[in-house]
């Protein structure tokens, strides 16, 4: 067990600078999740901490042991890193059966057979391939496969484990099948976990802690679930860890409205809201017929687990999501009724740039 | 209304070199009304597709007939099969199957040119067509040039341009991503108003089914299941395979005794549930995530603790155990537990199931397939 | 970022260590030059330098020349008749074992392959003995039966060529076409279909449009290949003095009894040759370019065949006649002259004989040419598989600068006809350079050499464009160096391929003959040149009977590839 620092990493690709000056710590024994939108960087620094990129600046730990430090002009070839990897397309070796592949970081090492073929097989129960150890990759399943690269990426105690996306050519059962299993395997195992993902979902159903990155590759937020989504640092993190309303706030006379093509009162605006834009998460508006805030009813699809509204208020579109207890309680409303509505965690931001990162 | 589409007995079977004969559709009857969208849902492999390419004239049927328009177009008996340049039809395949030879103005005029329409007509109805499926403007670009999106704008443009009384769609979103995927769902609905089209849509995926139909019906294993307006498909599942294909489901294995439900494993403390008249002794009760509510160990429900707690965007997921099984409950962040608390769970409305019939084997056998 | 992906491991090493990977770029480098461009550059030296002074008049000379011109003239008459006719037959067959629901595809389609494994001059010289104008079995039996005075057919003229031609070169679009028709999503014909469009104008508006290119492709490849083709027009041409530039070429070496002076005059010819090979890959070019799109997307549905109906026996009929025609004719007939007594007898059984069996294994020469194809061959199979994969990692993975130039270098002598390179090659190793492998089979290796090296190349890269990086990054995180990644992983992966390569070179040479007819010495005939030079010499029964052997040697030896192929596991 131990924790992994990264220090000011700056990475170039020619002209290109991918991450500036770039600081983040995995802490021990945990699972971090890095997210952030494609081409943001985060599997450029994963490339850097197995060695396959060199940073120009900074230093990388893991645990009491220096990896990489450009003053000091320390690189550990990726071969003598000791790191556990997981790719996104798995990169199994198709040549190789099950537990061949499985037994590779322990050859390399030069340990007894003995010993090889035994942790092989405890790696390969624990992620449930025994039955499976004289197959290529070719007859597997791509969840089989993963169990493969994962069992490779255990197999020689590495202190520290990093998935690429690990999960993304998995379908939506499957995808939540491994997450829960990948979370068990680290219980048992107790190994620090750098889970580099575009998706905030699986994300969040896997992490200690997470950390956003922003599309130019600096760091939005770091923390727990709970941070991120009930106190989001910044207006990026809040739009990309779920969908939004959107509505400008301006200011008339000593009043504040919701600026809709027409100007609505909206109690409770915040006196240094003016000018910005009040973030709403579409489960966060709820129908109140007490409100004043009034809105059409455009069309109402049933999706199932939810509805989902398209209203008009003002001259304004807004998206509302329903959950189905909230349909038996409070009821639904159909097309072309008005519904007065009522806004839950509203946020509020400056508004966007004219050139969005 | 008037029945647009009808299938009678319809039966498709194939002979392959590697499994036999196999059913792919079996004894298929079915009425869609004019103007209706309807929706074909299943997992894939389940027959949606072939029966789709029947009514389009690309499979010949095995046994039955089909009717289109009031039309046979389709008739073992009569031994008559219409060539599906003849059935009138419009259809947009998965792969958008737009001909990378010609540009968006010839890929649209091109059934009008087979017609062998005028030129003036035949440039004023793809310029509409290309109007409604906001196209304008690319006329003389090759769809090689172009995103995903528009290149099956451009199939729909194709299709509308002829004005077809029936438009069959076979999975036409698949390929898009899912942001797009969402904006077509309400661009088709719009054509469909304006056009007047009747819709077959055939998808695995059960929210584009939902959203989109009147109707639909829900396939497996070449066999109709249930056919329903959405809403009532999801709130009304005939059999657990159409409870689970329709959006996250629990099913809990419950013994009834003495009138009483208890979970399968825990026999100190009963559900308290309404128990249908024909019940077995041991039954499955299925219910949805959302639709269990989760509240403090003080108030009425089964009695548990909280095992895992994970918090996600716009909800709350809980695992709590109940009897043998761990059960998936999903609030809005108000609903507020620590893991390992104390809690009570009650289950709204359940479906009842017979605890044995064979959807578990299925399902393992498909999982495997995978 | 993805693009920077491979290159990433090769930085890091490359600044770490004083590497392997700059060593295999010179090597890589250092080989192609002395292999490829010396005798390239040695040809173009020759035509325009004369003593160490530029001189465009030895070329002034040779194009102004009536039997050059004339050469040329037929030349591309032959080319184009053969390359229109070529794609016609081949567009035709792959559309009806491709889409219709014609019986036994699969049966006919292994032997519509069958024209692609032989030398078409084994074919030239069985329909010369057919057909030929003074003599041709053929022909004497239809003017007895049908009473004529004049040989009905004389395949000894530009049309015969033609015929054979085609027939030998059919199968480059038939096999493109056949496989893009298989890989072409079946909703773009049948979006026609719900358009209205009946079965003919899909053919017309959608189908053959969209295999467009695959046709060019095959075209094209039948093009070049008609306009450096030397045993055809060579067996079927002399008899009545119809030349082509590359059987001009030879007889200009040949007739000057390989001096200096008739290898310059040769060489001159050979710019003419490459310069019209060139304007031909520069019009193709052309046509190719306005047409490229990827048709292969989709789920893979199996399309849906057409039914031929009332036509289906008719058509049948044909594809049977065209399969005995091309395939089953020339064999037999060649098999039947081999057992004959004497050229111009009767095929009665009391004239066969297996003298001319015995004849020809007792004469030096012949084993010795089957055992000089055969080291020749495997040798320069088993370096270029190895030299083919070097270039092909270095320009795939290592990425250095000037990798562009590698790929065209190792491409560049399949595009030059075989007979230039062959002058080339004498110009460069006959003692210029201080070298002199003239006469020895080195110099035919060499040739082999520079001439294959591009099949290696191509499916090595292929097969290790497959390899994704990953792979490799995944071994080095698991512990092991560059070296042994290379050793564990990436050479394991690209096994097959290599041995394919090896195949791909191996059997071609074994029945080559336009580069080897230049090049052997008293000792170094190759089989091809064996058969040629029995022929050349009258003794036809016997080149038959070699011929029989040599096609036994192929059938054998393809179907040995098969095997192997076929067993061949995992990946």
């Amino acid at each position: 067990m131990a924790n992994v620092r990264f220090e000011n990493i700056t990475i170039k690709y020619g002209n290109h600078t991918v991450l500036s000056n770039f600081s983040l710590e995995v802490e021990s024994g945990q699972i971090m999740c890095l997210v952030g939108p494609s081409g943001c960087g985060k599997t450029t620094l994963v490339r850097a901490l197995l060695g396959l990129v060199k940073p120009e600046t900074g230093t990388i730990t893991v645990g009491d042991r220096c990896l990489f430090d450009a003053a000091k002009r320390v690189n550990v070839p990726a071969e003598k890193r000791n790191i556990g990897i997981v790719f996104q397309d798995y990169a199994v070796w198709p040549h190789m059966t099950v537990i061949e592949n499985v037994s590779y970081p322990l050859k390399k090492q030069r340990r007894p057979k003995s010993e090889i073929r035994q942790r092989a097989m405890h790696v390969l129960e624990q992620v449930h391939m025994v039955d499976y150890i004289n197959h290529l990759p070719g007859q597997l399943s791509g969840g089989q496969q993963q169990r493969v690269a994962i069992g490779r990426a255990l197999v020689t105690n590495s202190d520290v484990v990093v998935l690429d996306e690990p999960i993304t050519n998995l379908d939506a059962k499957l995808r939540e099948e491994m997450l829960i299993e990948i979370r068990m395997i680290q219980q048992r195992l107790g190994a620090t976990i750098l889970y580099v993902t575009h998706d905030q979902h699986s994300a969040l159903q896997l992490c200690d802690k997470m950390a956003i990155m922003r599309q130019d590759g600096s760091l939005s937020q770091y923390g727990t679930d709970e941070d991120i989504i009930l106190r989001p640092a910044d207006r990026f993190t809040f739009e990309f860890i779920g969908v939004s309303n959107f509505i400008p706030i301006t200011r008339q006379g000593n009043e504040l409205y919701l600026d809709c093509g027409e100007l609505i009162p909206y109690p409770g605006l915040p006196a240094d809201s003016e000018g910005k834009e009040m973030g709403v998460r579409l489960n966060d508006v709820v129908f109140d017929h007490d409100s004043p805030v009034k809105a059409k009813v455009i069309s109402r699809v049933f999706l199932g687990s939810e509805n989902s509204y398209f209203l008009k208020l003002g001259e304004r579109d807004i998206r509302v999501q329903q959950s189905m207890l909230d349909a038996r309680t409070l009821g639904t409303v159909e097309e072309g009724e008005t519904i007065g509505l009522r806004f839950l965690n509203p946020h509020f931001y400056s508004k966007k740039e004219a050139n969005p990162a | 209304m008037t029945d647009q589409i009808i299938l009678r007995n319809v039966t498709k079977r194939f002979t392959t070199k590697t499994l036999g004969d196999i059913v792919a559709v079996d004894d298929f009857s079915l009425n869609v009304k004019e103007g209706e969208c309807f929706s074909f849902l299943g997992p894939s492999g389940c027959g949606k597709s072939t029966t789709l390419r029947m009514i389009a004239g690309f499979e010949d049927l095995t046994e039955g007939e089909i009717e289109l328009c009031g039309r046979l177009v389709s008739s073992k008996k009569k031994n008559l099969y219409v060539p599906p340049e003849e059935r009138g039809l419009g259809m947009v395949f998965q792969a958008f199957a737009v001909w990378p030879h010609m540009n968006v103005f010839e890929n649209v005029a091109f059934p009008l040119r087979i017609k062998k329409m005028n030129k003036t007509d035949v440039e004023k109805r793809v310029k509409e067509a290309l109007r409604h499926t906001s196209l304008t403007g690319l006329e003389t670009v090759f769809p090689g040039n172009l995103s995903g999106g528009q290149q099956q704008r451009i199939a729909l443009a194709r299709a509308i341009v002829t004005n077809p009384k029936v438009m069959l769609l076979d999975e036409p979103l698949s390929n898009l991503d899912p942001k797009l995927r969402e904006t077509m769902r309400f661009e088709i609905k719009d054509l469909q108003r304006k056009f007047n089209f009747t819709i077959i849509f055939v998808t695995h995926d059960q929210s584009e089914a939902m959203a989109i139909s009147d109707r639909m019906l829900v396939f497996d294993m070449g066999k109709i299941m249930q056919i329903d307006t959405p809403e009532n498909l999801y709130n009304k599942p005939c059999n657990r395979f159409v409870h689970n294909f329709l959006g996250e489901s629990t099913f809990i294995r419950v013994v009834l005794q003495d009138g009483k439900v208890y979970a399968k494993g825990d026999m100190s403390q009963t559900i308290d549930l309404q128990i249908p008249q024909d019940a077995d002794e041991e039954m499955v009760v299925a219910t949805r995530p959302n639709e269990i509510t989760l509240v403090g160990e003080t108030e009425s429900g089964y009695k548990t603790h909280i095992v895992k707690r994970i918090f996600l965007a716009d909800r709350t997921e809980y695992l709590v155990q109940v009897g043998e099984q761990m059960v998936k409950i999903q609030t809005p962040h108000r609903v507020h537990f620590k893991e390992g608390e104390a809690c009570s769970v009650k289950f709204l409305e359940p479906m009842w199931y017979p605890a044995d019939d064979g959807t578990e084997d299925i399902d393992r056998e498909r999982r495997q397939i995978v | 970022m993805n693009r920077n992906m491979n290159a990433d491991l090769a930085a890091v090493d490359g600044r770490r260590r004083l590497n392997m990977d700059k060593l295999l770029t010179i090597i890589c480098f250092v080989l192609l030059f002395i292999i490829v461009i010396i005798p390239i550059f040695m040809i173009i030296y020759n035509a325009f330098f004369f003593e160490g002074t530029f001189s465009i008049d030895l070329f002034k000379e040779q194009l102004t020349a009536d039997k050059n011109l004339s050469a040329m003239w037929n030349t591309l008459k032959i080319a184009l008749f053969a390359t229109i006719l070529g794609t016609i037959m081949g567009v035709f067959y792959a559309w009806l074992l491709g889409r219709s629901d014609i019986p036994a595809k699969g049966l006919m389609r292994a032997l519509f392959n069958i024209p692609y494994m032989f030398p078409p001059f084994l074919g030239a010289m069985a329909w010369d003995l057919l057909l030929n104008g003074r003599s041709g079995y053929l022909n004497r039996f239809l003017m007895t039966t049908f009473g004529l005075s004049k040989m009905p057919f004389n395949i000894n003229s530009i049309a015969g060529i033609v015929f054979v031609e085609v027939s030998y070169y059919f199968p480059f679009v038939f096999l493109q076409v056949v496989s893009a028709l298989e890989r072409m999503d079946p909703t773009l014909e049948e979006s026609a279909r719900i358009a209205g469009a009946k079965q003919g104008t899909v053919i017309r508006r959608i189908t053959l449009p969209l295999v467009k290119p695959a046709i060019s492709a095959g075209a094209l490849l039948i093009l070049t290949t008609s306009l450096a083709h030397f045993g055809v027009p060579s067996i079927l041409g002399y008899a009545q003095g119809i030349y082509t530039l590359p059987t001009r070429i030879y007889a200009v070496i040949y007739n000057s009894g390989g001096s200096f002076e008739g290898i310059r005059q040769g060489a001159a010819l050979s710019v003419m040759l490459v310069a019209v090979v060139a304007l031909a890959l520069v019009l193709q070019n052309k046509i190719l370019s306005t047409g490229n799109y990827d048709i292969i997307k989709g789920k893979s549905m199996r399309p849906t065949l057409i039914k031929l109906r009332g036509a289906k026996a008719p058509l049948f009929l044909v594809a049977i006649f065209t399969l005995i025609l091309i395939v089953f004719v020339p064999l037999v007939m060649i098999v039947l002259i081999s057992f004959i007594k004497a050229y111009g007898l009767p095929l009665t059984p009391g004239n066969f004989t297996i003298a001319q069996y015995l004849k020809v294994f007792k004469a030096g020469g012949t084993l010795d040419s089957i055992k000089n194809s055969l080291i020749v061959s495997i040798t320069a199979g088993v370096v270029c598989m190895f030299l083919g994969t070097l270039v092909a990692y270095v320009v795939q993975k290592i990425k250095p600068k000037g990798k562009e130039a590698l790929e065209v270098i190792s491409v560049l002598p399949y595009s030059i006809p075989g007979t230039v390179l062959s002058i080339g090659v004498i110009l460069a190793w006959s003692g210029n350079l201080g070298i002199t492998l003239y006469n020895t089979l080195w110099i035919i290796l060499v040739a082999y050499m520079a001439r294959y090296l591009s099949f290696s190349m191509k499916t090595s890269s292929a097969a290790l464009l497959q390899v994704h990086s990953s792979l490799e990054e995944a071994a080095r995180v698991c512990g092991a160096s560059h070296s042994e990644s290379l050793a564990d992983i990436t050479l394991p992966l690209i096994r097959p391929a290599m041995v394919s390569g090896f195949f791909l070179i191996f059997l071609p040479a074994m029945r080559e003959v336009t580069t080897s007819i230049l090049l052997y010495g008293p000792y170094t005939r190759t089989l091809g040149v064996q058969i040629y030079s029995l022929r050349d010499a009258g003794m036809i029964p016997q080149a038959a009977a070699l011929a029989t052997v040599a096609i036994g040697l192929i059938i054998i030896l393809n179907a040995i590839v098969t095997q192997i192929t076929k067993d061949r596991k995992g990946v």
